[in-house]
């Protein structure tokens, strides 16, 4: 009997750990459903569950992404996808500068690199709504956007200059163990451009359905979140061939349920 | 003695001349080759003769024959879609990649077929387009519409759509990819667009035009907007 | 040889008369000026501006403006983080003409972390360049546009949250002269107005970051003239000569507050009113809207230092709304001489007067019955009456009035004291040892009144410790 129990229990724990495994790096994020900032009349979205890095990609990994791939390193990068600046602070195709470190996020990569980073591990970049969903979550409290606190420490780092010569984790995990989403670059996101803003903000309230189909619909739910707000100006100021010195990004798995 | 000089000389002249013939005659078969600077340091420039390019020293190379431009008909520039290798479905159901679109002046646009709004203007911009066209250079163009939203919109109701709208003629194309194809091309082009309900999508309103290589060209932003750029963008490209 | 010369002269007739022809072509429309040639043009930080246009042709004309996110102090122990075009708050100065075609540059700094575009309220067109400037960090964008009317136009950021990106000082002024260019003037400044929200209060130190909800409040921190305290004054303050015409070119960015701009010490000769081709002339305050301007005009006459302040006067001494004018030379007396004497002004005069009354002075009601009543009549009397020269404690003034505590003078004879109080006195008298030579009007009081009063006097301070009766007052006011 016992040695029936002592089994049981051992393959129930077996079994445990093969449902629970998580990807290294990464942690498990349990979806649920919340109203983002820019949505469709006030509509909850629905993120389903999913693991995400717990750091941004760090220059380190990059470097070992394109000597797998030559086919991204500075030189070789088709114009379609990149523009001048790609790994501009890079020295040459498999040398960072001096002045770069191989544990900060890697920047100056364009939204098709970042995607052909994350595909070749299987994995692939968060949805706005993913990342938005993890990103509103401080130290304790899983949806801090209600928080004073919580928005005057984001609104600190864009007040603060050239903080991306941090190395990755220096800031202190959120309530879903990932760190970084706030307070170190601007992170790539697969739909990056589902944000429907022209740059003119003062039409941005006004309907103009001449530019943008279906725009009617489209407005910020919460006018005072301008921390999330000027995320959402700075994905709506790129393009996916632009790199940029504050922008990095890093990949999440689905999972096979 | 004298007349063996004569003689002499005479052949030694005819010779000379013969040789000289045969000179010309080869030099006249080498005239159809057409030779270039591997590295392309001066573009499109030939050379008529063998020799070394005044620029970066490399030997020329001949010019195969073919009837596109300067480029081999493998190459694809670097900014080109057709770098792109995604797979897509045509309204008739054949499964393409984009560069079997090659050779064309291409035309595209991105819709989706329950769109109420923007889209049917959209469709009547590029038909406006195609009006003022010559018949004869529209065997040269390719009018493309892809759709942003591949789950609804199978080959089929592509296809229903194309008849609905009387665009269903051979330089009418639709193509059905898969959401993560879609994204990256729509990126390609800088075409924003967000899912708003089960069937609604927002989406800014752009027509682009793609040389015969896949190189985009124009791109005119807006429904109802002046399209004369655009119209005299692809006569110069149908050329 | 006549005939050549006729010929010469016809000729040079002729070609004279096509150099005045050339000289009158006016274009009705703006947007029919041609561009002669390319100009980089010359951007300077405030308080500096741009040499003028003069009577150059309309150009085509390349502005680079760059984005810059710095730190900066805003007063003494107090930092900001300022958004600024060019380095500067306000932004870089732009001259053009009407009729320039301006190529603008938009550059955005790599360092920098948020997108940003331009508004230039000199554009005629969607956005005023707002729509085709918003560039992300590390990139340029190129628009062009032709300056069609003349005046002083604001220019500031446009990207949302906008409130938030010009309250961080992203506003400045684009001039766009007449042909022919604005008359000469000695001296040229460029001035502009915004107000700050941190969210530590006013002079709180450290790095303070924006507070959204006291700019949607528009309760203003800090007011400032180009973009800190203390910009414009110490060894920062603007400079003329007497006899010079200055010319002050003013905006105000806001965003939220309008501005009541005034400079101490002048008048304005001229005010192209909210910066169009309006002119008002003689004026003292003008008022300059938020995403307004104004250009002012004015001749220093005097040397000194004119304090340039916006009206709303709290905001000038207890915000930071305060600038300098320093003005040097002659200076002109009859304009304005400066102190001329200094003196006393005491409402009754040299001579003795007397309060005007009806006539008999009317007996107190209620006459003292005993030596207290007296004393505290006396009192009342005292400090309503005499108090005002002879103070409190009886110590008088020394050099003006004589003391009573004490005094040898009053103690030495009774009836004199009396006769003082009803009749006054001037010339020279020595108390306790010192002169005094003033005058003591005759006081208006009853024999009952006197009577209390010195009494009061006379006990108190130290003095004689005398009783005065209504009796004595009345025997001596009846000798005379």
């Amino acid at each position: 009997m016992k040695i029936q129990a002592f089994r049981l229990l051992f393959v129930l724990l077996f079994f445990q750990t093969m449902l629970f495994a998580q990807s290294d790096g990464m942690v498990f994020i349990e979806g649920s459903r919340y109203l983002p900032l820019y949505g469709r009349d006030s509509t909850v979205v629905e993120v389903k569950d999913f693991e995400m890095d717990i750091y941004p990609v760090t220059n380190a990994e990059f470097l070992d992404f394109v000597k797998l791939y030559p086919n991204w390193q500075k030189s070789n990068a088709l114009k379609l996808f990149t523009d001048k600046s790609y790994l501009a602070n890079w020295k040459n195709d498999l040398e960072l500068k001096k002045s770069e470190k191989l544990n900060s996020p890697v920047t100056y990569v364009s939204w098709f690199a970042a995607k052909a980073y994350c595909e070749c591990q299987g994995k692939r970049l968060p949805t706005v709504d993913e990342w938005e969903y993890v990103a509103m979550s401080d130290e304790t409290t899983k949806d801090a956007r209600v928080k004073s606190s919580y928005n005057e420490q984001i609104l600190a780092w864009y007040e603060a200059p050239r903080s991306n010569e941090n190395k990755i984790g220096q800031t202190p995990k959120n309530a879903w163990e990932v760190y970084d989403l706030h307070g170190l670059v601007w992170e790539w996101t697969l739909d990056f451009n589902s944000v429907l803003i022209t740059g003119e903000s003062r039409k941005d309230v006004d309907k103009d359905s001449n530019l943008f189909c279906g725009s009617a619909s489209l407005n910020a739910t919460d006018l005072m979140n301008y921390a999330a707000f000027m995320r959402y100006a700075i994905r709506g100021s790129l393009k996916a061939k632009y790199s940029m010195k504050n922008l990095g990004f890093r990949c999440v798995k689905d999972l096979n349920e | 003695m004298k007349h063996l000089k004569v003689f002499f000389s005479i052949f030694v002249i005819v010779l000379t001349l013969a040789s000289c013939n045969s000179n010309k005659s080869k030099n006249a078969q080498d005239e159809l080759a057409v030779y270039e600077c591997p590295m392309h340091c001066e573009g499109e420039k030939t050379y008529n003769e063998p020799g070394s390019c005044p620029i970066c020293k490399m030997d020329l190379i001949q010019v195969e024959e073919n009837t596109s431009k300067s480029l081999n008909n493998n190459e694809i520039s670097e900014e080109s879609i057709f770098n792109l290798t995604s797979q897509w479905h045509t309204e008739e159901n054949a499964t393409i990649q984009l560069k079997d679109l090659k050779g064309k002046t291409l035309v595209m646009v991105m819709i989706y077929t329950s769109c109420k709004a923007a889209c049917p203007r959209l469709v009547a911009d590029m038909r406006n387009i195609e009006a003022q066209i010559p018949k004869e250079k529209l065997k040269d163009l390719n009018f493309i519409l892809v759709s942003i939203d591949p789950e609804t919109d199978t080959p089929e109701r592509l296809k229903a759509f194309a008849k609905e709208n009387l665009i269903d003629g051979e330089q009418w194309t639709f193509l059905q990819g898969t959401k993560s194809s879609v994204r990256e091309f729509a990126n390609v082009l800088a075409v924003k667009y967000k899912q708003i309900s089960p069937l609604d999508f927002s989406h800014s309103n752009i027509i682009s035009v793609f040389n015969s290589e896949g190189e985009l060209v124009h791109q005119q932003e807006g429904l109802g907007v002046d399209n004369k750029e655009t119209v005299e963008t692809i006569l110069e490209l149908t050329q | 040889m006549k005939t050549t010369l006729k010929v010469l002269t016809l000729l040079l007739a002729l070609s004279m008369y096509s150099c005045f022809e050339n000289k009158k072509k006016v274009y009705a429309n703006a947007e029919d000026i041609p561009v002669n040639r390319e100009m980089i043009a010359e951007l300077t930080s405030p308080p500096n501006v741009p040499r003028g246009v003069g009577k150059r042709k309309a150009k085509k004309l390349i502005v680079k403006m760059e984005i810059l996110e710095k730190e900066g102090e805003m007063t003494d122990g107090v930092k900001y983080m300022y958004w600024t075009f060019g380095g500067s708050v306000p932004g870089s100065f732009i001259r053009t003409r009407v009729g320039d075609e301006v190529e603008f540059h938009l550059q955005n700094h790599p360092d920098n972390k948020l997108p940003h575009n331009i508004d230039l309220h000199a554009v005629t067109g969607p956005g005023g360049g707002a729509e085709s400037s918003f560039v992300a960090p590390g990139h340029e964008k190129v628009f062009s546009f032709k300056t069609l009317n003349p005046g002083l136009y604001v220019y500031h950021c446009a990207t949302a949250p906008v409130g938030m990106h010009i309250a961080n000082g992203m506003y400045g002024l684009i001039l766009v002269e007449p042909a022919g260019g604005l008359p000469r003037v000695d001296k040229e400044y460029y001035i502009m107005q915004g107000d700050f929200y941190t969210k530590g209060k006013n002079g709180e130190r450290g790095l303070q970051p924006f507070d959204m909800q006291k700019a949607v409040d528009e309760n203003a921190d800090y007011v400032v003239f180009n973009g800190k305290v203390g910009s414009l004054t110490g060894d920062n303050a603007l400079t003329a000569k007497v006899g010079e015409t200055v010319r002050l070119y003013v905006g105000n960015g806001g965003p939220g507050l309008v501005s009541s701009f005034h400079v101490i010490g002048e008048i304005f000769d001229r005010v192209h009113i909210e910066g169009g081709s309006l002119v008002n002339e003689n004026v003292q305050t003008t008022l300059i809207p938020a995403g307004g301007a104004a250009m002012i005009e004015f001749r220093v006459d005097v040397p000194g230092t004119f304090i340039i302040v916006d009206h709303s006067i709290f905001r000038a001494f207890n915000k930071g709304a305060l600038g300098m004018l320093k003005v040097e030379g002659e200076k002109d007396k009859k304009i304005y001489s400066g102190e001329i004497r200094d003196g006393i002004y005491l409402p009754e005069g040299p001579g003795i007067q007397s309060m005007p009354t009806t006539g008999e002075i009317i007996a107190s009601e209620v006459p003292a019955k005993s030596f207290e009543e007296q004393m505290e009549f006396g009192k009342q009397a005292y400090m309503q009456t005499c108090v005002a020269c002879h103070q409190a404690e009886g110590q008088g003034i020394p050099n003006a009035f004589p003391p009573l505590a004490k005094s040898d003078y009053l103690n030495a004879d009774v009836d004199r004291a009396i006769d003082i109080v009803l009749h006054g006195k001037t010339g020279e008298i020595t108390v306790n040892g010192k002169n005094y030579n003033s005058v003591m009007t005759r006081q208006m009081l009853s024999p009952d009144e006197i009577a209390n009063v010195l009494t009061y006097v006379y006990n108190s301070w130290g003095n004689s410790g005398k009783k005065v009766s209504k009796e004595m007052v009345l025997k001596v006011k009846n000798k005379k």
